[in-house]
C-alpha cells in the first residue's frame, strides 16, 4: 500500500472523531509534558546535588595521602612544589587548588566548638563554594592572610562577630598541639548552612606556619563537566604517584548513589506514567477500531492486504501519538521556560538542607531525556496500536462487512 | 471456445450456527461466460449472497471448487485472495461501502492506488469513470454529502475503473428507490453492452432481473429451474 495513501487515510481519520481524538491527544500531551517536567525536576535535583557536593571543597577530582580519610591530620600531608601546575587542557578544567585541612578546636570568649580548619589560597578558590558566599566583613586577601573567615551559624554559636579574636587549637606536624589567636576578617553565609558550622578558613601559608610544615593535605580539581573526569583522573594518577587520586563519587558515595538513582528514577517515572497512558490508549484505539470494523472489512474486501490494514491502524495510532508527543514537548518547553531561571525554595530550606540541596532550585532539561521520552513514547504507542490492529484483521472481511 | 470467467463445481457452504449446521449452498454447479450479465435470484436465505461471496473470495466453500479467470479461488491464501479481489474482481455492495474520509474521486482512485497505478493516469481514469456515470460534478464530494443513488454510482465507478474481469453486485438496488434503481440498471447495462463488462448480480428485485441476460435461480442452496 503506498505510504502516501496510508498517511492520507490516517490523517483524515484522525480528524473524523475530533472530540475523542482531541481528548486522547490532550491526555498524551499532558502525560508527556508531565514526564518531561518531572524529569527536569529530578535532573535539576541531581545536578544541584552534584554541584553542591563538588562546591563543598570536594571538586571533581581530589588528591589525598593514603590514610587521610581515616585520619585527616597533617601527618597525612604531602608536598606540592611551588612551581607545580596542572598541565591539562584548559578547556576541560575550571581550576585547581591545594589546601591544608585539619581538625581543630575553636574557642571564643564564651563557647568552644570542633571545626575543620582550612588553609586556602583565596585567589584559587573560585572552584568552590567560597566563590559564591556572602561575607559580612572582609574576605581573606592572600595565602599569607593571618585572619580567619567563619560561617554565620558558627559565629552565632560562638557568640562572636567580625573583628573579634578567636583561638584555634590543632595538632602540628610533630604531633604536638599548636594554638594561635586569629582575628575574624569576615563572617560568611553559605547556601547550605551546614558548611557555615563546619569550615573555618585562613591563609594556607599562615596555617603552614602555625603547623610548622610545608605540606598540604589535598589538591582539588574542578572540571568543566563530568565528561572530562576519566581523562583527568588518569593524568592526575601519573602526576601524583603514590597518592590517592579520587573522584567525587569515591569521596561522596551517598551523593553519587543518589545521582545514579535519579537516572533510574527518570526511567521508572516514565514507565509508570506512560504505562497508565498506554492502557488508556489501547482502550481508545480498540474502541476506535471496533467502530470501524465494517469499514476495515470493506477495505479488505476491495483487495487491501491484511498487513496493509494493520499498517493503516498502526500509522493512525502512531500519528495520534506523534501529535500528542509533539504537543507534550511544546507544553513542557513552555513551562520549563518559565522556571528555567530557578525556583525559590527558601520556604523549605531546612528540609532541603538535610538532602544537601540548595534553596534556589534550578530544573534541568537535557536533550537526552527529551529524546528518550519522545522515542519511548512513540515506541510504546506503536506497540499499543498493534493489538487493536491485529484484532481488526483477525475478523474475516465478510464477518466484518456483516457487522 | 474460451474458458468461462467463473466456474463453480459442486460448491457447498455449511455454516455451523449454534451447533445446528445451516446449508447455505448445496452442490451448486454454475458457469458465467465473458460478457454475460447474470442475476442470481431467489428468496431471502436461498444462498444468493453466499454464492457471490464464495466467487469473490470473501468466503470459502465447505466443498467444491470455484475458478475465476482460470484461477482456482479455493486454493488461494488470504493475501492471494486480496490480490485476486484487487486485480480481477469489482465489488458493488448493497450498502455502497465507500470510504467516508475520501471524496468521490479519491474513492474511485483508491483501488488504483492499491494497484500502484501512477498518479496522472490514475486521476484521469477516475475522472473518466465518474464522467461515464454522470458524476463529474460530484467528484469532490464525500460520501456523506451524496444521495444513496449517487453513492452507489460512485461504488460502480470504483468497481469498474480497474477493468476487472468480473463485476459482483450484491443487491445493488436494495437501498434505492425505483427511479434511481432504473438509472443504476441503465448504467450497468451500458457497461455490459458497450464495454463488455461481465456482471453477476444477486437480487430478488424483478426489475433487476429484467435487465440481465440470464437468470440463475437458487432455492435452499440449490440451483433450480425457473
Amino acid at each position: 500500500m503506498p505510504v502516501k495513501l496510508l498517511l492520507q487515510l490516517s490523517w483524515r481519520n484522525l480528524w473524523r472523531h475530533r472530540r475523542r481524538n482531541t481528548i486522547l491527544l490532550v491526555a498524551i500531551a499532558i502525560a508527556v509534558s508531565g514526564v518531561l517536567l518531572l524529569n527536569s525536576m529530578l535532573r535539576g535535583m541531581q545536578v544541584n546535588m552534584q554541584e553542591t557536593v563538588i562546591d563543598n571543597l570536594t571538586g571533581h577530582v581530589k588528591v589525598l595521602q593514603p590514610g587521610y580519610l581515616d585520619d585527616p591530620s597533617i601527618a597525612h600531608g604531602f608536598e606540592v612544589a611551588r612551581d607545580w601546575d596542572l598541565e591539562i587542557d584548559p578547556d576541560a578544567v575550571v581550576g585547581w587548588t591545594s589546601r591544608i585541612r585539619v581538625p581543630a578546636v575553636i574557642m571564643s570568649e564564651r563557647e568552644t566548638r570542633g571545626v575543620q580548619l582550612i588553609g586556602v589560597d583565596p585567589a584559587r578558590e573560585s572552584i568552590s563554594f567560597l566563590d559564591d558566599i556572602v561575607i559580612d566583613g572582609e574576605a581573606l586577601g592572600s595565602p599569607e592572610d593571618r585572619r580567619v573567615l567563619v560561617g554565620a551559624a558558627l559565629a552565632e554559636q560562638l557568640q562572636t562577630k567580625v573583628g573579634r579574636r578567636l583561638v584555634l587549637i590543632t595538632q602540628g606536624a610533630d604531633g604536638r598541639n599548636r594554638e594561635a589567636g586569629y582575628r575574624i576578617a569576615g563572617v560568611y553565609r553559605a547556601e547550605v548552612a551546614g558548611l557555615e558550622k563546619a569550615f573555618v578558613f585562613t591563609g594556607a601559608e599562615t596555617l603552614k606556619n602555625m603547623l610548622d610544615t610545608l605540606v598540604v593535605t589535598e589538591v582539588s580539581v574542578r572540571l568543566v563537566d563530568d565528561r572530562f573526569e576519566p581523562g583527568i583522573l588518569a593524568t592526575m594518577v601519573d602526576a601524583f604517584t603514590g597518592l590517592d587520586v579520587l573522584s567525587w563519587r569515591d569521596l561522596e558515595p551517598q551523593a553519587a548513589m543518589i545521582a545514579e538513582f535519579m537516572d533510574t528514577a527518570v526511567f521508572i517515572y516514565f514507565l509508570v506514567i506512560m504505562s497508565a497512558l498506554v492502557f488508556g490508549l489501547v482502550n481508545t484505539l480498540v474502541t476506535a477500531v471496533m467502530e470501524r470494523v465494517r469499514e476495515l472489512g470493506m477495505l479488505r474486501a476491495l483487495g487491501m492486504r491484511p498487513r496493509s490494514v494493520v499498517a493503516q491502524v498502526v500509522v493512525e495510532s502512531s500519528l495520534v501519538m506523534a501529535v500528542g508527543v509533539a504537543g507534550g514537548v511544546l507544553i513542557a518547553a513552555g513551562v520549563f521556560a518559565l522556571v528555567a531561571d530557578g525556583i525559590d525554595l527558601t520556604a523549605f530550606d531546612e528540609s532541603l538542607q538535610s538532602f544537601g540541596v540548595r534553596p534556589q532550585f534550578t530544573p534541568v532539561m537535557q536533550a537526552g531525556d527529551v529524546i528518550l521520552v519522545v522515542v519511548l513514547s512513540l515506541v510504546l504507542g506503536l506497540l499499543a496500536s498493534f493489538y487493536p490492529a491485529r484484532r481488526a484483521v483477525k475478523l474475516r472481511p465478510l464477518d466484518a462487512l456483516r457487522r | 471456445m474460451p474458458n468461462p470467467v467463473v466456474t463453480c463445481r459442486d460448491v457447498s457452504r455449511v455454516y455451523e450456527g449454534d451447533g445446528v449446521p445451516v446449508h447455505a449452498l448445496r452442490g451448486v454447479d454454475f458457469e458465467l461466460e465473458a460478457g454475460e450479465w447474470v442475476s442470481v435470484a431467489g428468496p431471502s436465505g436461498s444462498g444468493k449472497s453466499t454464492l457471490l461471496h464464495v466467487i469473490g473470495g470473501l468466503d470459502q466453500p465447505t466443498e467444491g471448487t470455484v475458478t475465476v479467470d482460470n484461477v482456482e479461488v479455493t486454493a488461494l491464501s488470504e493475501a492471494q485472495l486480496s490480490d485476486l479481489r484487487l486485480h480481477k474482481i469489482g465489488f458493488v455492495f448493497q450498502a455502497y461501502n465507500l470510504i467516508p474520509v475520501l471524496s468521490a474521486l479519491e474513492n474511485v482512485e483508491f483501488i488504483m492506488q492499491l494497484q500502484g497505478v501512477a498518479g496522472g493516469e490514475r486521476r484521469q481514469r477516475a475522472i473518466d469513470a465518474l464522467d461515464a456515470l454522470g458524476l463529474a460534478d460530484l467528484a469532490d464530494r464525500r460520501p456523506g454529502e451524496m444521495s444513496g443513488g449517487q453513492q452507489q454510482r460512485v461504488a460502480i465507478a470504483r468497481a469498474i475503473v480497474t477493468n476487472p474481469v468480473l463485476l459482483l453486485a450484491d443487491e445493488p438496488s436494495a437501498n434505492l428507490d425505483t427511479a434511481t434503481t432504473e438509472e443504476l440498471l441503465d448504467v450497468l447495462r451500458r457497461l455490459n453492452r458497450e464495454r463488455g463488462v461481465t456482471i453477476l448480480t444477486a437480487t430478488h428485485d424483478p426489475m433487476v432481473m429484467s435487465y440481465t441476460t440470464r437468470q440463475v435461480n437458487l432455492r435452499d442452496g440449490h440451483v433450480v429451474a425457473p
